[in-house]
Formats: C-alpha cells, sequence, structure tokens
C-alpha cells in the first residue's frame, strides 16, 4: 500500500547494518541535544548549571540503557549478536584446535555418508523415472498361483488393446534381436519386436520419421524398422534424410520409418535389457491370423493410463477384460489374474527396501556421530564453567549464552558439512563404481543442489541437535557454585556425568545394531559365496551368434552350421573344450515352460508337469562344467537318425517327478495322443542350476539335444572353455565364426566369471557399505566411552593421587576405573542387542540363509563391542594409575 | 528493559504521532508539546520517547532528519510519512472506540 515505507525501512536496516557507527554516533547526538536542551530549561527556571545538568540526567534516565534500547529497536541485533557470536565461536574453537578437528572429522564424515546414500536415493528413488507423465506408465502383468508375473499373448494383448478403457496407449514388446549387415562390420543389434503405440506408451516422438501404426502389424508389413539414436549416429552418420531408406536385417531389406531421440529402455524381463539402457532398433510386431493361438505367453505389456486414472481403475478395468475372455473361451482365465503395476514400481521395487537399510544405517552413524560430539561439547563445556558463570554474572542472558553455544555447534556442523560434501562427491563415484550397471536407475545418480541442499539442512540439523543438549546444560548451573568451585569443575558433576553416560549407552547401543546388521551381512554374503553355483564359471568365455532365416532357409543348413561351429571353436589351440546351448545360466531366463505328460504317472489334481527347456549340443554341459549325477551326456549319435529322441533333466526335475526312483530310461512326451516316436527318453540327470544364486532352489528344466530338433534355432551361445586366459580365446572364436560365414555378427561376448561377479554385485555393495558404516559407528562410539572414562579420570586426578599415595593398589585403581566404563558398555550393547533383534524384520529380506536373529553374529558383536569398550576405558584407567600424588595435589 | 510506566506504549505512540502531525519535532520538543498540551497532566518518562521514536522510525511511520532548530544548533526532526498518517488516522480510531468503551464500562457502573 504504501511502497515508500518499505523503502523507508529497508534502508533504515541497512544502515543499522551497515552503517553501525555512523548510527550510534547519530543516536549519541541527538541524546546529547536533548540534555543541553533539558539543561538551558533548566537554567532559565533558575537552576546552577551543575544542579540544571543533574536534573536533566534524572529526568532522561540512564543513558546507557537508552541507547541499547534503541538499538533493540533497530531490530537487527539478532543478526549483529549472531555475527559476534559466530565470531566468538571461531575464536574459542581456535583455542581448542584438537577438540574441533576431531568433532569435524567425524561429523564429516558422518554427513559425507549421508550425503552420498541420499544422493543414490534421490537419483533411484525420489526421482521420476525419465519419460512425461512417468507416473501414469504402467505393467500390466497375468498372474497365477506358479507365477506372479507372467507375460501376455499377442491375442489378449491385442483384445485389451481395443477393448480397454482406461488406458491412453497400450502396446507389447518382446526381444527380437537383429542383424544389422551389408554396411562395415555386421552388428547385432539389441532390438525389440513392439506392437503399434509403444512410444506413445513412453510418452517419447519420433525426432524423424513415425512411429508404428497398426497397418505395420499386418503380416508382409512388417519390415519395417525404427532406429535408435545411437544407432543413427554410430551407423549412418547421423543422416537427416535416412527415413525411407533401405537397410539389411538378418540379410533382409527393412525400410527405416524413423529416428528416435535417446530413449531409457524401460526395462524388461524375458531376455531382459536393464532399464535406462539403449535399445538399437524396434520392428513392427507382426500379427499372423493363420496362428491365432493364446497359448505362447511372450509380450511384456505396457500402457500408459487415462489422465485422471489411476492404478485402481487400471486394475477394475484389467479385470473386467480377464472376465471377458473367460466368457468368450470357459475356463481358459481359470487360476488366472490380471495386475497392474507401476513401471516405478516395477523399476525402484525391488531395490527399494536395501536403500532404505541403506539410508537407516547412515543415518544411526549420523545419530552416533550427533552423540558424539554432543559428549565433546559437554566435556568442554564442563572446562568452561567457569568462563560461561563469570559471562553470566556480566549479564549475558542464559538465552544469550545458550545462543553463543549453539553458535559454536552450528559452525562445527557446517565446517563438517562443507567437508562433507567433498567427501560425498568422492563417496558418490565410489558408490556408482560399486553398484552393477544393471542396478535400476543407477545411472541417475549424481549430486545435485538437491544433494547440496539436504548436506546442509542435516549440517544445520546436527548441529542443533548435538549443541542444544550441552548448551542447555552448560547454563542451567548455578553461578555462584561454578564461581566457587573455579577450575576445579567437579561442580555441575552428577547431572553432567549422567548425560553424558547416556549419550555414550546411546551410542554403543547404535554401533551394536549397525555392527550387527555387518555381521549379518557379512554371514549372508559368505554364505552366498559358498553356495555351489552348479556350474563353474571359471576361465569360461560365451558368446551368442545368431543365423539369419533369409541366408539359411534349409534347417540341415543351420544345424550344420552350429555343429561346425561347436567343433570349431572346441579346436581352437586356446580352447579346452566348447558347446553350444540355447542359453547361460545366471543371465536371465524366460518362462519358456511346457507341460508334458509322463509315461506311467500322473500329475496331482490342479497340477501339470512341467519344466523349462532349453537345447544343448554334446559339449555344452562339459564345457560350463556342470557335473553329470546320472546316466550320460548327449553325443553326436543323439540326432534326427538316432532310434529315439532323448532329453537330460536337472535334478530338481528328477526329484519332484521321480522321487525315490531312478529317472534314466523314463519317458515323457509333448503330445497329447502320441505316437511311439514321439516318446523322449531320459538319458542322463545333470547338477541344478539356480535362476540366480540366491534363490531357494532350482526350477525344474530339461533339455532336449540340438541334432534332434526339426528346426535349428536362430540364435545359439558358444560356451568355451579356455585352457588358461578366456579373454584372450575371443578373437579367436570371432575368427572361428568369421571362416564359416563372415556376415555373421557375434553378439554378446563375455566371461562367465563377469556374469557371476555381477550377480553378486548387489549384496556385495550393500556389505560394503554396511560394514564401513558399523566400522565407523564402532569407532565413534569408542571414541565417546573413552572420553567419558577419560573426563571422569581427570577429575579424580587428585583423589586417584591421594590413594595411590596412601598405598593404594594400582591394580585396584584401574578395576574401579574400568568397572565405571563398562557397566556402560555393558549397559550399551544389551540395549543395541535389543534394538538389533527388533530391527532383524527389516534386514531378512535381504539376507540369505542366515536367520535374522542370529545367535553366533550376536553372540560375536557382544564381544567385540566389550573388548573395544574395554580397551577405550583401559587407557585412562591406566593413565589415573600413574598419577603422580603431587603433581595431583599441586594441580589443585 | 524499562517500561513507559506511566503510559500505555501504544498510548505513547499515539500521542508522539498525534504531536508530529502538526510540524516536524525534535525529542525534547515532543516530550515538551506533549506536557505543555496535556496541561502538565502527561509526563512523559524522557527515557521511553527515544525507543519510542526510534521504533517509529524504523517501522516506516516516520522519518528523521537533522536540521537547524531555533538555536541554530542541529537537532534530529522526526516528521510524519504518509504510511505514518494513514497509521495515526487509523490509531485515533481504535483510541475513540478504546475510551468510549471505557466510557460505557464506567457509566454503567454508576448505574
Amino acid at each position: 500500500m504504501h511502497p515508500e515505507r518499505w523503502l523507508d525501512i529497508l534502508r533504515l536496516r541497512f544502515r543499522s547494518l551497515f552503517r553501525r557507527g555512523a548510527v550510534e554516533q547519530d543516536l549519541e547526538r541527538e541524546l546529547r541535544f536533548h540534555l543541553d536542551q533539558e539543561t538551558e530549561a533548566n537554567e532559565d527556571i533558575g537552576l546552577t548549571s551543575t544542579d540544571a545538568r543533574l536534573a536533566a540526567l534524572r529526568r532522561l534516565g540512564g543513558v546507557a540503557q537508552i541507547q541499547e534500547e534503541c538499538r533493540d529497536m533497530r531490530r537487527t541485533t539478532v543478526v549483529e549478536n549472531f555475527l559476534q557470536d559466530i565470531r566468538y565461536a571461531i575464536r574459542t574453537l581456535r583455542k581448542s584446535p584438537g577438540f574441533a578437528l576431531v568433532t569435524v572429522l567425524t561429523l564429516a564424515l558422518s554427513i559425507g555418508a549421508n550425503s552420498a546414500i541420499f544422493s543414490v536415493i534421490d537419483g533411484v528413488l525420489l526421482r521420476p523415472l525419465p519419460y512425461p507423465h512417468a507416473d501414469r506408465i504402467v505393467r500390466i502383468f497375468f498372474r497365477s498361483r506358479e507365477f506372479p508375473k507372467f507375460p501376455f499373448n499377442p491375442w489378449d494383448l491385442r483384445d485389451i488393446r481395443d477393448r480397454n478403457r482406461t488406458f491412453d496407449a497400450l502396446a507389447g514388446i518382446t526381444r527380437n534381436d537383429r542383424q544389422l549387415s551389408g554396411i562395415g562390420r555386421p552388428e547385432r543389434l539389441a532390438s525389440f519386436a513392439v506392437t503399434a503405440g509403444y512410444f506413445r506408451v513412453l510418452g517419447v516422438s519420433p525426432r524423424f520419421g513415425r512411429e508404428f501404426t497398426r497397418e505395420d502389424e499386418l503380416p508382409g508389413r512388417g519390415k519395417q524398422v525404427i532406429l535408435s539414436d545411437r544407432i543413427w549416429r554410430s551407423r549412418f552418420a547421423a543422416d537427416p534424410s535416412i527415413v525411407g531408406r533401405s537397410i539389411l536385417l538378418d540379410s533382409e531389406p527393412f525400410t527405416v520409418v524413423g529416428v528416435m531421440p535417446p530413449v531409457p529402455h524401460p526395462g524388461n524381463y524375458y531376455h531382459s535389457i536393464a532399464d535406462g539402457d539403449t535399445v538399437d532398433a524396434w520392428t513392427p510386431f507382426t500379427y499372423d491370423p493363420k496362428n491365432p493361438g493364446r497359448g505362447s505367453h511372450y509380450m511384456e505389456a505396457f500402457a500408459r493410463l487415462r489422465e485422471g486414472a489411476g492404478l485402481a481403475q487400471g486394475q477394475a478395468d484389467m479385470d473386467s477384460q480377464l472376465a471377458q475372455f473367460d466368457r468368450e473361451r470357459p475356463g481358459s482365465m481359470k487360476g488366472w489374474q490380471a495386475v497392474v503395476v507401476s513401471l516405478y514400481q516395477e523399476t525402484v521395487g525391488p531395490s527399494r527396501r536395501l536403500l532404505l537399510v541403506l539410508l537407516g544405517a547412515v543415518g544411526l552413524v549420523l545419530l552416533i556421530a550427533c552423540a558424539n560430539a554432543a559428549n565433546l561439547l559437554l566435556a568442554r563445556a564442563s572446562a568452561r564453567q567457569r568462563e560461561i558463570a563469570v559471562r553470566g554474572a556480566l549479564g549475558a542472558s542464559r538465552g544469550r549464552l545458550v545462543r553463543q553455544m549453539l553458535a559454536e555447534s552450528l559452525l562445527i556442523a557446517l565446517a563438517g558439512g562443507t567437508l562433507g560434501a567433498a567427501i560425498a562427491s568422492i563417496g558418490v563415484e565410489t558408490l556408482t563404481a560399486l553398484l552393477p550397471v544393471d542396478f535400476p536407475r543407477a545411472a541417475a545418480i549424481g549430486l545435485n543442489p538437491a544433494v547440496f541442499a539436504f548436506t546442509l539442512v542435516i549440517s544445520l540439523f546436527t548441529g542443533f541437535l548435538f549443541g542444544l543438549a550441552p548448551a542447555l546444560q552448560a547454563t542451567r548451573s548455578d553461578l555462584q557454585q561454578a564461581l566457587r568451585e573455579g577450575g576445579r569443575g567437579s561442580g555441575t558433576g552428577a547431572r553432567q556425568l549422567r548425560l553424558r553416560n547416556i549419550l555414550v549407552v546411546a551410542e554403543l547401543a547404535l554401533a551394536c545394531v549397525l555392527l550387527t546388521g555387518a555381521g549379518l551381512m557379512l554371514r549372508s554374503f559368505v554364505n552366498l559365496l559358498r553356495t555351489d553355483p552348479g556350474f563353474r564359471p571359471e576361465r569360461v568365455l560365451t558368446a551368442a551368434v545368431s543365423l539369419p532365416n533369409a541366408k539359411y532357409r534349409d534347417p540341415k543348413d543351420g544345424l550344420r552350421f552350429y555343429e561346425r561351429l561347436s567343433h570349431d571353436v572346441g579346436a581352437l589351440p586356446g580352447v579346452r573344450t566348447a558347446g553350444l546351448g540355447s542359453d547361460l545360466p545366471w543371465t536371465g531366463y524366460d518362462e519358456n515352460i511346457s507341460g508334458f505328460t509322463i509315461e506311467g504317472k500322473q500329475p496331482p489334481p490342479g497340477h501339470q508337469f512341467r519344466a523349462r527347456y532349453h537345447l544343448a549340443d554334446e559339449g555344452y554341459f562339459r564345457a560350463l562344467g556342470v557335473p553329470l549325477l546320472r546316466g550320460r551326456f548327449f553325443t553326436e549319435h543323439d540326432d534326427m537318425t538316432a532310434k529315439g529322441a532323448v532329453i537330460i533333466i536337472n535334478r530338481t526335475m528328477a526329484d519332484s517327478y521321480w522321487p525315490g526312483e531312478d529317472a534314466i530310461g523314463r519317458r515323457l512326451t509333448f503330445d497329447d495322443h502320441p505316437k511311439e516316436s514321439d516318446w523322449m527318453t531320459v538319458v542322463g540327470v545333470v547338477g541344478d542350476i539356480k535362476d540366480a544364486p540366491e534363490r531357494a532352489s532350482a526350477e525344474p528344466a530339461l533339455w532336449w539335444p540340438l541334432r534332434q530338433m526339426p528346426i535349428y534355432p536362430s540364435e545359439m551361445c558358444i560356451v568355451a572353455r579356455a585352457q588358461a586366459d578366456p579373454a584372450a580365446v575371443a578373437d579367436e572364436v570371432r575368427t572361428a565364426v568369421a571362416a564359416l560365414d563372415p556376415q555373421l555378427a557375434v553378439a554378446n561376448v563375455r566371461l562367465m566369471d563377469d556374469v557371476a561377479s555381477r550377480l553378486y554385485s548387489i549384496p556385495r555393495f550393500a556389505l560394503f557399505l554396511i560394514g564401513l558404516f558399523a566400522a565407523l559407528a564402532a569407532t565413534l562410539a569408542a571414541i565417546g566411552i573413552y572420553g567419558v572414562i577419560s573426563y571422569s579420570v581427570s577429575r579424580r586426578t587428585r583423589e586417584f593421587g591421594l590413594r595411590v599415595a596412601l598405598g593404594a593398589n594400582p591394580g585396584d585403581v584401574i578395576r574401579q576405573v574400568m568397572a565405571q566404563g563398562l557397566k556402560l558398555a555393558c549397559a550399551g550393547i544389551v540395549l543395541g542387542t535389543i534394538g538389533a533383534l527388533a530391527l532383524g524384520r527389516v534386514l531378512s529380506s535381504l539376507l540369505y540363509q542366515v536367520s535374522a536373529a542370529d545367535s553366533a553374529t550376536f553372540t560375536v558383536v557382544a564381544i567385540m563391542a566389550f573388548a573395544a569398550a574395554a580397551f577405550a576405558c583401559y587407557i585412562p584407567a591406566h593413565r589415573a594409575t600413574a598419577a603422580d600424588p603431587m603433581t595431583a595435589l599441586r594441580a589443585e | 528493559m524499562s517500561k513507559p510506566s506511566d503510559l500505555l506504549q501504544g498510548t505513547l505512540d499515539l500521542l508522539i504521532l498525534r504531536t508530529l502531525s502538526l510540524e516536524p519535532m525534535h525529542g525534547w520538543a515532543i516530550a515538551r508539546r506533549i506536557q505543555q498540551a496535556s496541561k502538565d497532566v502527561l509526563q512523559v518518562t524522557q527515557g521511553a520517547l527515544y525507543p519510542a521514536l526510534h521504533r517509529l522510525e524504523q517501522q516506516g511511520w516516520l522519518r528523521a532528519e537533522w536540521k537547524p532548530s531555533d538555536t541554530g544548533r542541529e537537532a534530529k526532526f522526526y516528521a510524519l510519512t504518509r504510511a505514518g498518517r494513514a497509521q495515526l488516522e487509523k490509531e485515533l480510531a481504535q483510541w475513540e472506540r478504546l475510551s468510549s468503551a471505557v466510557g460505557w464500562v464506567i457509566a454503567m457502573a454508576e448505574e
């Protein structure tokens, strides 16, 4: 209303702050003028000049007081006092650099660790996924008792796309890698076949051209491709006129219809590509009316909810879609439900618990560091008792004293925070290096303003947290008593000591919780490493080769190629043994599951015999190091000319379907009305390989011999066990492939060791961090207990000196001091154990074959904590006995 | 901190604003004027005057300026700002309300 009023106010505030001298001078001049006027007036009514002056002074009142009140009116005293407090704090801290250094360092470590973990949380959990309105993107699955997340069959997907009422767009994708040839070196492109509208689900529009339409899904139309930004740049020199050009994929011409900007892949399960990774190309998924079967489920469904529609609406819609299917084909949906899950939940859900546990752990470290700093401040405050008392006596109010001490703790905390930010920036790099590359959203982790804001906030918060209690405590003491006791500092003893004891017990308890967590993680990790993987990953090199249908039209050609490839790789000088298989352990799996009939057996009601199926040639198991438990491996005689079809099964399958029997020689068939030739005979039982090492059990699995396949598989994995260094074999393998067909790309060249180590990297990551935090916590707690005991010893120097002088046994003194510390330690350990038991539930899902209440871990942690505490107490205890009576007495 | 003993703080503000609405004045003159105008009933505690002046200035109701006084000496003259004039109206209205309310209560007690 009165803008000039605010300008006035602003001008005055600035003046009071920055021209303080001038303002003060003004005030003095003003008051002097008043006094002179008053004196003159008094003289006018006949007073002597001295009396006139005195009367004037009396009338005005205390000049200093008026000045102070006027200063208060300036409203800037808060800032001025604060600056003064800061200056004072810097001065006092400079006087005790040791204290400042220890506190700042411990705080910096814990604040830095917190910021680093927060940056991970921020990148992975807090930031929205990198798509427009990402909260509306969902994944849809089928679900049954056995399969919590089952993919769609293409026709169901298409019906739901047409009939749904809650989705703006709904699309399915299935991995379908393509081999790019005809320009330069052949390269396998990570590709997906996608239904129309897939990019609308993601909310990304092509940079050039268009996305697929429903017409592209018609048979015979599907030879189109959308290229990724990466491929467009790396293989086509960012050619802006590429749309419409024809390129060779799998030796067939495809028309480029679009180029995408960089699109982070949303992540998928079957033949998965991790979220955030790039996909090289997309081709239209083709619906062939000649193949309308709904039995094969291999489409992963993504959808974008309509604006205003939530997960619940989407779920309800899907439920009614399935009910409709069941009406159309009675019984077809028996035991099946649909699940609608947000893409966010699907992406970060599995890592959420781990990250929150880490945040909790690092938060505990921060609490311990706060308790530690509070403890050190308390010790210092008691040494400064006299100074504080004097300042109180000179008129400083308690509030002012508290503010002053808080300024000191804030200063320490901010220094810690600054250093902590530096530590965090190193920490974040280390963290991301430790994370597996396919950790969800690992790419989004980094330092950003949010992380720095977080650092600032927790620094201020810790400053208050550890500063307030000591400040209140220190200023509560009775002035007179403090002054009387002077430097002896035994004054506020009991109460202060109690607070310090509580802090130390809390520190120890929290440290015990962390140590227990670390111990459990360690045991779990060791268990994981000890678990037999079921194969021998060392010295194994793997690669993938796929044969374009257009070139290998005759199935015999394809099979012959694979046979020769397996043979040639096995004959390479660096290779000990080699084989081919349809897939590799621990590299993802799909629900390639088929039901079958076992000769002479009925499945339990409501169940069917089923197993994952794979292909292998005669060298596969030997090259991977999978043990043969019974029977035999495949041989080159297991081909089309052999008398009967054979299979190899894993132990889980043998134990599940032939419990207590010998599975060798038993037969099963995939045919409902089998002829004699449709029966397959089990010739071997091999060891189990679980989907991932932490899985409780393996799935039933069977292998067909490659040579008995009526059609050749488009892709096979090469497994080569090297004589020595497997990496050195990679080029030999490439040469061997090129010698057979120079047009083929060799893809996914990797060491089985790397595959294995990647699976361990998340537990390793968790163990490393929790271990680090626990070590930090234990150190801080030890410093804490050391601080308290040595403080109490120093306070009792005189007493100990006297007792030693009077002939006390040094052992008794040590015992007495140690007992005092160990009592605290025991209290802390007991509380910590209770806390760890209570928190165990949080951890249990992260543990492998360890109970969250593992007694061995708890015992070891208790012993370790006790030992550390004993050591921390022994040093000051020993010092107590060394007290020279004379110095001790003189010290008073 | 001492409080003005014989004057409510809000009242002192009102008196200062009202006094300055006539003409700009320095502190001593304000105290004098209040005393005279009230026929010596209101003795402004001079110690309370200056903090009040400074507060009103900080709030933007007054603007201060060093000017030669009648005696020729430089003095700090306070003047009402436009915002201060508006504030005076507000405080006056409030005072009217308050004093008539007090009047009613007293009148009622006499009945």
